[in-house]
């Protein structure tokens, strides 16, 4: 269960578990909770009632230290992209990398790292943007930088508030199937969006919210299949 | 391509509410710097003091008693006294000129009664019983005196002491003032960049890793400022020590300082950027624990 102070559940009698290495969707109308339960999986919110579990860990009673530690493993792409605007799209991408780096001078690893940084947002299609800060970038760019970032370090667990929601069809597509080659390699993917019709083309188990409640939980919504579209 | 930007995740350098902080650590440190100077002369002039009184003992014969016959039995008496290694009494001349920038040289020519003074030199690893030496002296002249200037030294040493006390208390209130500064700056820009903190942290950023970013800022405002203070002090300093030189008077002290203690100012403002690093570092640490 989760209120925030004195005001209405957001969340009630939610009881989901996603297994390891799994695939979701989690669709429902705006306000329906697909936000604030993942706000509770990346450790922004503690649930009034109830128990959240991590890679088998009950977060409650986790030290601060423990906490950065789960969220190290956690990917999330926020809804409203959180890009730090004094840092170009380039050091935003490597600000995970940087953080779980140890204090001191540049190592070969962090060398690679930049690379892979590099790629990732030639990937997503800024490879001319890279020095550019956030201001200057459109929204679609805006977010497609908070996906770079979000799966630069490879996390165990990829959680995304509407990520393709600025999105032209083609490139929400090809994120998708970014997420799939991350699932493959054993990333747990929770996607929320209220992009039903996109949701259909991957045969994912679908959860659905409604008012603060589950009203489906995890059917299977269909879809061709997970293979790539031509010219991926 | 846009200019590359700082380095550090959390933008400090664009602040405000940080902008004075360099100078007001400036004058943290002018201030230190003085108090220090102070301290320094006076610790050096309270041993100057006590090493050139140490060892000495002044005998005043007054003016009644102070014929040949009894100078002559007073010195012969103090020569044979264990632990006093000499006794000369002073001319006339010497005593003329002691007392001249006091009561003018007409005064002396005439007829003033003068006491006379006898130095003494005593073993200062065994020096005689003032106390004793006095009453066995009384009976050879009554009212003599024998001063070993202990209490006037007891008092000037007090002095120094007092005013070494006051700067360590300057200091110390340079360093909490400093503190105090130091740690509303920062809860400024820890609620100034609320947000990139809060994304830093669910990131995996671990509290030490933001208040790296605070302390890395602190350290070179600190820095900054307390290398300000210590070339604003220098300038004061050297304009005092013209003054006192210009008094002549072996009572005041001189302004000159030996390597190791222009160290301690050299330290001044490297203590200052330690200890507005390790100010952030606490407040940021300590803040953010708060949190949920």
């Amino acid at each position: 269960m989760l209120r925030y102070g004195n005001g209405p559940e957001i969340l009630k009698r939610v009881s989901l578990q996603f297994d390891p290495g799994s695939y979701h969707f989690l669709v429902g109308a705006s306000g329906a909770g697909k936000s604030s339960l993942l706000r509770m999986m990346y450790l922004a919110q503690i649930p009034s009632a109830g128990r959240v579990a991590l890679f088998g860990r009950d977060v409650a009673g986790l030290s601060r230290r423990e906490t950065a530690l789960l969220r190290r493993r956690i990917g999330v792409v926020f809804q409203d992209f959180r890009l730090l605007d004094h840092l170009t799209a380039r050091e935003n991408v490597a600000l995970p990398l940087r953080i779980g780096a140890p204090p001191g001078g540049r190592s070969d690893k962090a060398r690679s790292s930049d690379k892979d940084v590099e790629e990732l947002l030639a990937w997503v299609g800024l490879a001319d943007h890279m020095d550019a800060l956030p201001p200057t970038l459109s929204g679609g760019q805006q977010q497609r930088v908070a996906i770079a970032r979000a799966v630069i370090g490879r996390p165990s667990l990829l959680l995304a508030d509407e990520p393709t929601g600025n999105l032209d069809d083609r490139m929400a597509v090809r994120l998708l199937y970014l997420f799939e080659e991350l699932n493959k390699i054993g990333t747990t993917v929770v996607i929320a969006t209220h992009n039903e019709s996109l949701v259909q083309r991957f045969p994912h188990p679908v959860t659905r919210l409604r008012d603060g409640e589950v009203e489906i939980a995890g059917a299977v919504a269909g879809g061709r299949g997970s293979a790539p579209p031509a010219g991926w | 391509m846009a200019a590359k930007r700082s380095r550090q995740a959390v933008p400090l350098d664009r602040d405000s509410s940080g902008r004075y902080l360099p100078l007001l650590v400036a004058v943290m440190v002018y201030l230190a710097a003085l108090a220090v100077a102070g301290a320094l002369t006076m610790a050096k002039l309270a041993e100057r003091w006590d090493s050139g009184l140490a060892g000495a003992l002044t005998v005043q014969l007054p003016a009644e008693s102070a014929d040949a016959a009894t100078l002559e039995a007073v010195v012969a008496a103090l020569t044979a006294t264990p632990g006093v290694r000499t006794a000369e009494p002073m001319d006339q001349q010497a005593m003329t000129a002691l007392l001249e920038p006091w009561l003018g040289d007409a005064l002396l020519t005439g007829d003033l009664p003068l006491p006379r003074l006898v130095a003494v030199t005593v073993d200062t690893a065994e020096p005689p019983d003032t106390a004793a030496l006095q009453a066995r002296l009384e009976a050879l002249a009554p009212g003599i005196l024998v001063d070993d200037h202990q209490r006037w030294l007891a008092r000037l040493l007090d002095l120094a002491r007092a005013v070494e006390l006051m700067a360590l208390v300057v200091v110390l209130l340079v360093v909490l003032a400093a503190s105090i500064m130091v740690a509303f700056v920062t809860r400024m820009g820890l609620a100034a960049h609320q947000r990139s903190i809060e994304l830093l942290h669910l990131i995996g950023a671990q509290d030490a890793y933001v208040a790296r970013q605070f302390q890395n800022h602190a350290l070179g405002f600190g820095l900054r400022g307390g290398l300000l203070g210590l070339v604003a002090a220098l300038p004061t300093l050297y304009f005092a020590r013209l003054l006192l030189q210009r008094i002549d008077s072996g009572l005041l002290p001189e302004l000159n300082f030996l390597p190791h203690e222009w160290a301690c100012f050299i330290l001044l403002p490297v203590a200052a950027a330690l200890v507005t690093m390790l100010t952030a570092r606490v407040t940021v640490l300590r803040t953010l624990a708060r949190l949920p």
